[in-house]
């Protein structure tokens, strides 16, 4: 086919000048893939942080927050001798009846619900009077309190809450039969600090619990540091405050039938629990600050208007460069048109060219894309997400000890920072993109040139000066 | 074949009318050897876009045939230009990209030609005007006279009733001039096409059967040599 003739003798002998169109079109294209990849890893990255702190399958969590101004807290007298005390604390929680966790699961687009039961053990020294010093002070030598988290889990529903994000490392998870077991899946993190295996026992309120399995979660994942079956964590005897656990869970974990059902499930349960707090993921979202939180916002924003801003300009230097080559080329247009040639026929040749020039372009600008989000990789920093914790699930803050005794606190509204690395993700939509928007590019600039080429008399194309 | 009843050109240069040709009186007849001579600027390359449906009049009308070409459709023109016109430029004008035998060939793609006819009609008529074993060389692996002589092939490969050349030796030298004019009086000889020669050299015009001479827009003919 001669038009196929033409074409290949065409980009041939006028390649440098396609190379340079193409490569004008793919610098505006290789933005454009890289700050979509950015984009979307900066929102993977999000959400996996949010998906950690409640698991992948919450779409809603449910917690009743204190009266405000109150703290739990306490104090101890120094006696005689040196006291160990150890203290269950349930943070900043109003308890919830297990009673709601059935309502909520009766509702209509609740997939599941399941309660949890987070708690903070600490254990302190309070010191004897005889080793205080003038005034009061604390001996020298006096160990510092530890705490950590327990996390009660509904076994019956381990694909719901912080819990169900994890994966098992070593021995093995939960079994349902396990409920009245003293059994313990302990965090990777807080595993190697503690130096425990499997086989290992830890102490919780005067009860022993085996390690039974080791978990590691993901960045930003399950704050807690020791799981325990739900029914265990609610046997505890309690610190100030509370007498007893049993049928209380402080955190309720619900999924929704599906995506679009999360709002009407949200409504539905603040009608059924006035006084709690229903938060979706949606609502985290908002919540999260930390370099994450800016990054995303800057690729978004400032990304977003440098790459347009990018592509047109690369469009308007394809545009140029075509019609400039076109401009050269009226002569020869001239011709085929003296020979007869329809000017539909000429505009079509020059729109090939510009295809042909176009794939290229989009190759090359797909390559610069990956080149742009492995450098996006390389280069990110870790950014940091801050997130608001549940509060009273961090560990027990401001222990004081003076001369009446030792007093301790919780402070509600502490914040989980979690680190995150951005990967850039290009997925197979923004590779169709790119070629879409260099097809198009390159269209663009053939037919800027060619219509004005073929618009031109014969006579006057071919009185140009050669 | 042709009759040119009071063509008037005009053309408005930034503020400027200029008259290309003023009331052009002419008849051409079948098969017919007409020179064109004048100065330039005179409006004799004018004269010849016109005759070839490159250009339209601004005034009169032009007949080929029973058709007037200066009410004639765009698309109908280029049909026309297609079928029945074959040019012949003095810088050539080859496309540039293409080697002699496609350079050839263009003139009958907007013909209903089959490939392969096409292709091998291509090759005869670059062997009839003796250039056969250059059909790949590119034009600017062409002298002066090998470019000329792919351009009056490919001018002539469609079989044209009426052949126009403009200045065709204009860019060639001596030897080579004699060869090109000695090549399309043997052409013409051979398929008694229609050949309107415009030129300004005076001796090349002489090899017509008649000779017009362009003053200032307007035509004036009287019988050359051969006439």
């Amino acid at each position: 086919m001669f038009f196929l003739t033409y074409l290949r003798y065409e980009l041939r002998q006028r390649m440098r000048q396609a190379i340079l169109i193409a490569v004008g079109l793919a610098v505006g294209i290789g933005l454009v893939v890289t700050v979509i990849a950015a984009s979307a890893g900066a929102a993977n990255a999000q959400s996996s942080v949010l998906h950690g702190l409640y698991g992948i399958g919450t779409d809603i969590t449910v917690t009743q927050a204190p009266p405000p101004g109150s703290h739990t807290g306490g104090a101890f007298n120094p006696g005689s001798a040196t006291q160990q005390i150890e203290e269950l604390l349930n943070g900043q929680l109003n308890p919830l009846n297990a009673s709601s966790v059935a309502a909520i699961s009766r509702l209509h687009s609740v997939a599941a619900a399941a309660g949890g039961l987070v708690l903070t053990d600490t254990k302190l020294t309070v010191p004897s009077t005889s080793s205080l010093g003038p005034g009061g002070q604390p001996p020298a030598n006096l160990p510092a309190p530890t705490s950590f988290i327990i996390d009660g889990v509904d076994l019956t529903h381990l694909g719901l809450g912080p819990f169900s994000s994890g994966q098992i490392s070593a021995g093995r998870t939960f079994a349902v039969s396990d409920g009245n077991a003293n059994v313990a899946v302990v965090d990777s993190n807080y595993a190697t600090a503690n130096k425990l295996t499997i086989g290992s026992t830890i102490t919780i309120a005067q009860t022993r619990f085996t390690v039974i399995g080791i978990v590691q979660q993901p960045q930003g994942g399950g704050s807690a540091d020791v799981y325990i079956p739900l029914t265990r964590a609610q046997a505890f005897g309690m610190g100030p405050g509370v007498s007893t656990l049993k049928n209380l869970v402080n955190e309720i974990y619900v999924a929704a039938a599906s995506s679009s059902d999360v709002s009407t499930v949200q409504a539905e349960i603040a009608r059924l629990l006035p006084s709690a707090t229903v938060t979706t993921s949606g609502n985290l979202a908002s919540a999260v600050s930390g370099s994450l939180a800016a990054a995303t916002s800057l690729i978004s924003d400032l990304g977003r208007w440098l790459a347009i801003a990018v592509l047109i300009a690369a469009f308007a230097v394809a545009s140029l460069l075509t019609m400039a080559s076109v401009a050269r080329r009226v002569r020869e247009f001239g011709m085929l048109k003296a020979l007869g040639w329809r000017s539909r026929r000429i505009i079509a040749q020059v729109l090939a060219e510009s295809c042909i020039v176009g794939i290229v372009g989009a190759v090359m600008g797909i390559a610069l894309g990956f080149s742009g989000a492995a450098l996006v990789d390389i280069v990110a920093p870790p950014l940091s997400a801050i997130v608001a914790q549940n509060p009273g699930s961090a560990p027990a803050q401001d222990i004081s000890f003076n001369g009446s005794g030792a007093h301790y606190q919780q402070e509600p509204g502490s914040t989980n920072t979690v680190l995150v690395h951005l990967v850039a993700a290009v997925t197979a939509n923004t590779l169709l993109l790119a070629v879409a928007l260099a097809i198009a590019g390159a269209l663009i600039a053939g037919a800027f040139g060619s219509w004005r080429a073929a618009r031109l008399r014969p006579a006057e194309a071919l009185s140009q000066v050669a | 074949m042709y009759t040119l009843t009071n063509v008037t050109k005009t053309y408005r240069i930034d503020s400027h009318t200029v008259s290309a040709l003023q009331g052009v009186d002419l008849v051409i007849e079948d098969g017919e050897w007409l020179a064109v001579q004048g100065r330039t600027g005179s409006g004799k390359t004018t004269l010849l876009q016109i005759l070839g449906g490159l250009d339209r009049p601004s005034a009169g009308t032009i007949t080929f045939d029973d058709q007037d070409l200066a009410t004639l459709p765009e698309t109908r023109l280029t049909e026309f230009r297609a079928a029945s016109i074959g040019f012949v430029f003095q810088t050539f004008n080859l496309l540039p990209t293409l080697p002699a035998l496609e350079n050839v060939e263009a003139a009958l793609v907007p013909q209903r030609v089959s490939p392969a006819e096409r292709r091998a009609r291509a090759a005869r008529t670059l062997e009839a005007v003796g250039l056969g074993d250059r059909a790949q060389h590119l034009p600017s692996e062409l002298s002066g006279g090998q470019q000329q002589r792919v351009g009056i092939a490919r001018a002539l490969v469609k079989e044209p009733k009426v052949l126009l050349a403009d200045e065709p030796t204009g860019n060639l030298d001596g030897d080579t001039r004699d060869e090109i004019i000695a090549l399309l009086e043997r052409l013409w000889q051979e398929h008694r096409f229609t050949l309107v020669l415009v030129t300004h050299d005076p001796a090349l015009a002489g090899h017509a059967q008649r000779v017009g001479v362009m003053r200032d827009g307007k035509l004036a003919v009287g019988k050359g040599a051969r006439g």
